[in-house]
């Protein structure tokens, strides 16, 4: 036996002898008319309540919602002694008679869970318990007495027998309690507009009789001040006690429903799930099923959650009040998940019997969604290439004119004044040419710099080997060419290959701060397999810079992969592999 | 007396030969500036007769600098200068209220004096 089932178990004991204790109360009053009747009512509906509490107590412990039934039965029983012939007893039962009322509306304002985290509406709860407790004070201290007409024991605390300040108070306490009644209905109209429709749907059975129960309680308390402790205020309070009664049926039916709604959610989407589906797809089906409209569907593609159109999608965070999801799995595999209204999981099991219902066929969008996913992928990595290619344009142009055409217009105007000194100052003129001969020469450097960045010569005139061993000597930090095929291979992948190992070596020249490189082109299983490894201090960041991207982009263009290894401390390694 | 020039130029190349080929035909250079900004601040402190000035500044460009420093009696003659040809630059030129446009490469004495005059 579990410590829950322990403890449940002694509260279910606790109850009995309560109510047992009750019952001796009631069957020994001097003057209560119908002791049977009376006895039996207070310990069905006390029982019907702890017995309700104590059930769903121990299906979701969790959960403090029947925790809080489980109080509300206990202060009912409270009721029992009214009916002692103790004066101290009955002051103290008296005291103790409206504390269900003040459970009750504790109950209300914690649906679903069982906590009340707004703010307002946890003053409004102790607000409840203040007034249940010293609300019947005034009655008891001035006048009780004079007013009892030796209808039940003294008052243990009189202090005035002033029966019309007593009843002044009375009023005034009441009049208190039929505002505070209002404002309670007025917050319970709130929770339903702002509640979801599967929220609605959970909460109703409780709502409803909450508001009835309410309604009547504000009645009774309104007829008292009006007509006293009339004919009108012992019907309005007996009904009151009549729906108070039915809450925990009301629930258990709710329960009960919700239950045969699974089965037949889990049955009719079975049957759907053979038709055609219409143009919302399965989700639609899920959403009828579960009759939660805002549902949405997620599929589980390599590692990250996408949509059916292959978008990436997120879930709610652990802890979201309004939202949940719940996994679809199919053969022990995760292939998707089910984004649904948190208020679903009041009835727990109903939304995994239709994810496990529904495991084949998210499987089957989930092929579509991967579909729309490489799609998708293309679409942006093909938008990437042609920005790039944009960006490469621009980047030529504004080289050519900050460098070779900058050098050119110089070397102009220095050959023009040099012309126009040849005849009266040649000495003059000859250190002008000179001049512009160095300027040609650094235009010529800065030239062929950019034509081998456009497309090294090398590469395509003696092959990938010579063209790598010469990025080698051009790095600025030791290179070390372990090994690279001899024979060509095709253009577009020595390109790509050369152009990995360059973005490579700037990369690690520019971020690595590494002493040492070493690069290698192996052919491998029909793949040519770059690396490039530097001895650097790791931790780059493939989503840092747009190079990398563009690489990624050049070698996914020939399907090939770029993967980056780079631990903190330890170096870094890129690899790509393309087919050859 | 000699003509007075501002050059506006972001290349150090380009300005120092400039001056030189300016000043060796009878201009006298009495200060340079390297972006659009500092060009305007440099031509209402300098109060230059011309201004030549190049048209890609990394701030703002030369048809914007020639709008704000031109178009009152005592503006200086602004004449654009670069190392892209005219035809680039379509009507541009003609609007920016500058006297003319030279290519970088042809500059001379010679051909500021024409469009000065």
């Amino acid at each position: 036996m579990t410590t829950l089932n322990r403890a449940l178990a002694m509260l279910a004991l606790a109850a009995l002898v309560l109510g047992l204790l009750g019952a001796a109360v009631i069957l020994g009053s001097d003057y209560e008319d119908h002791r049977g009747l009376v006895a039996s009512l207070t310990f069905a509906i006390g029982y019907a309540w702890i017995g309700t509490g104590l059930y769903v107590w121990w299906r979701r412990p969790e959960n403090r919602f029947g925790a809080l039934m489980t109080w509300v039965g206990f202060a009912w029983l409270m009721h029992a002694f009214v009916s002692a012939n103790d004066d101290v007893a009955f002051t103290v039962a008296i005291l103790a008679s409206h504390l269900y009322l003040a459970a009750f509306l504790h109950l209300l304002l914690s649906y679903p869970d069982g906590r009340v985290t707004n703010p307002s509406r946890r003053r409004l709860m102790w607000f409840g318990y203040a007034l249940s407790v010293l609300g019947p004070l005034p009655a008891l201290m001035f006048g009780f007495d004079s007013q009892r007409d030796g209808c039940c024991p003294t008052s243990a605390i009189q202090v005035s027998g002033d029966e019309q300040l007593g009843n002044a108070l009375d009023a005034a306490v009441n009049a208190l309690a039929v505002g505070v009644v209002i404002y309670i209905l007025w917050v319970l109209v709130e929770r339903w507009r702002e509640a979801t429709p599967p929220q609605r749907r959970a909460m109703a059975p409780l709502l409803w009789s909450g508001f009835a129960l309410m309604v009547l309680v504000a009645g009774t308390f309104s007829a008292s001040i009006l007509t006293g402790m009339g004919s009108l205020t012992d019907v309005l309070a007996w009904a009151s006690r009549l729906v108070f009664a039915s809450v925990p049926f009301a629930f258990l039916i709710g329960l009960l429903r919700s239950h045969v709604a699974r089965g037949d959610a889990v049955g009719e989407l079975l049957r759907r799930l053979g038709e055609a589906p219409g143009t919302d797809g399965l989700r639609g089906l899920l959403a009828d099923a579960l009759d939660d409209p805002s549902l949405k569907l997620v599929y589980w593609i390599d590692g990250r959650w996408v949509d059916r159109k292959g978008k990436p999608a997120e879930l709610p965070p652990p802890g979201d009040p309004t939202r949940m999801w719940t996994p679809v799995e199919l053969e022990g595999q995760r292939v998707g998940a089910i984004v649904h209204d948190a208020s679903l999981a009041e009835t727990p099991g109903t939304v995994s019997s239709v994810a496990a219902a529904a495991g084949l066929a998210v499987q089957n969008e989930r092929l579509e969604a991967a579909l729309a996913a490489r799609l998708e992928d293309l679409s942006r990595s093909r938008a990437r290439i042609v920005e790039a290619g944009l960006a490469e344009r621009r980047r030529l142009e504004r080289n050519l004119h900050d460098g070779a055409q900058q050098r050119l217009v110089a070397l102009s105007l220095t050959l023009r004044m040099a012309q126009g000194k040849i005849r009266h100052a040649p000495e003059k003129a000859e250190e002008l040419v000179a001049a512009a001969q160095d300027e040609l020469g650094t235009a010529l450097d800065e030239l062929r710099e950019l034509a081998r960045g456009i497309h090294p010569a090398v590469l395509s005139d003696r092959g990938l080997q010579a063209a790598v061993e010469a990025l080698a000597v051009r790095s600025p930090l030791p290179v070390r060419v372990v090994e690279v095929p001899g024979e060509r291979l095709p253009e577009a992948v020595e390109a790509a290959a050369y152009f990995v190992i360059a973005e490579a070596l700037t990369n690690v020249a520019k971020y690595a701060n590494a002493s040492a490189a070493t690069v290698a082109v192996r052919r491998v299983n029909g793949h040519a397999e770059v690396e490039v490894r530097d001895d650097g201090v790791g931790g780059a960041d493939p989503a840092r810079g747009s190079g990398l991207h563009g690489l990624a982009d050049r070698v996914g263009a020939l399907d090939g992969s770029l993967s980056l290894d780079s631990p903190p401390g330890a170096g870094t390694i890129l690899r790509a592999e393309i087919p050859v | 007396m000699d003509c007075t020039v501002l050059i506006v130029d972001d290349h150090p190349s380009f300005r120092a030969s400039a001056r030189v080929l300016l000043e060796s035909e009878g201009f006298q250079v009495i200060g340079e500036a390297v972006d659009g900004a500092s060009a305007v601040v440099e031509a209402y402190r300098l109060r230059p007769q011309l201004v030549l000035l190049d048209v890609q500044l990394p701030d703002i460009d030369g048809f914007d600098v020639a709008a704000r420093i031109t178009g009152h009696p005592d503006s200086p003659a602004v004449i654009l200068v670069s190392s892209r040809d005219s035809s680039d630059f379509g009507p541009l030129v003609s609007r920016s209220g500058a006297r003319g446009f030279v290519p970088k490469a042809e500059l001379s004495g010679e051909r500021v004096q024409e469009l000065l005059l």
